[in-house]
């Protein structure tokens, strides 16, 4: 089974990682559809709780938490599209044989920020969370994502690695 | 004799021969300085010369 090039188990991986892409476009419009819904309209929030484990008082402290996990939904998965989307770009590359391609490494770069910006999103958060509801943050819990701290590094190191790899292609392609 | 006939018998393609004429080429490998050698019957100090200036950037085409 090969890794790289077309027919291998990068070309799968593209195709997965197409489909994901157009399954989070559509979920990001619906979700940022309800989001403005949700800012914009008056609604009420108590059908959604009805069968919470938490018990929430304030009809308006439930729209706001609502509206709140709209808008950061929306945020999370725009920043899950682009981490797809650059994915998409560098598995395009490997299909075509070429994983070195000096692209890739701003890719790889953004991809880091993306996944360090999403994991500070949580913190504040958190902390607006459990300033409108403590119940919910009492339910869920909160404690720094180590993993997610750990992948933003191998993702940045990996990212220097292809710098690295793109030099060097530059001055094979060089050597005459 | 032709670039194109050179390229040919060096075993090079013309673009890389182009590389080489116009001083972009990083480094030239043993068997193509051979190659030259023989097929223009000259030695390497014929085709390379060290021209004084500031060192080479080995970083500036590493993000194309």
């Amino acid at each position: 089974m090969r890794a790289l090039g077309p027919g291998s188990v990068s070309s799968f991986l593209k195709i997965i990682l197409d489909v994901a892409h157009v399954a989070l476009s559509v979920g990001l419009g619906v979700v940022t559809t309800l989001a403005l819904a949700a800012l914009f309209f008056h609604f009420d929030p108590k059908f959604l709780f009805r069968d919470a484990e938490f018990n929430l008082a304030d009809a308006q402290t439930a729209r706001q938490i609502v509206t709140g996990s709209l808008i950061l939904g929306a945020i999370y998965i725009a920043g899950v599209l682009v981490i797809v989307g650059r994915l998409r770009r560098i598995f395009a590359t490997l299909t075509a044989g070429d994983p070195f391609h000096p692209d890739n490494v701003r890719r790889l770069r953004m991809i880091g920020l993306v996944l360090a910006v999403l994991e500070l999103i949580r913190y504040p958060t958190a902390l607006i969370t459990a300033w409108l509801a403590p119940e919910v943050l009492a339910t869920r819990g909160f404690s720094p994502n180590l993993t997610a701290w750990f992948a933003v590094l191998v993702v940045f190191v990996l990212a220097e690695v292809f710098r690295e790899g793109a030099r060097l292609r530059r001055e094979a392609e060089l050597t005459i | 004799m032709s670039l194109t006939e050179l390229a040919d018998r060096v075993g090079v393609t013309i673009a890389n021969l182009s590389i080489l004429k116009t001083g972009k080429a990083r480094a030239i490998r043993f068997s193509t300085l051979d190659a030259l050698c023989r097929e223009l019957d000259c030695q390497p100090g014929d085709i390379v010369a060290f021209e004084p200036g500031p060192p080479m950037d080995l970083e500036e085409d590493e993000e194309g």
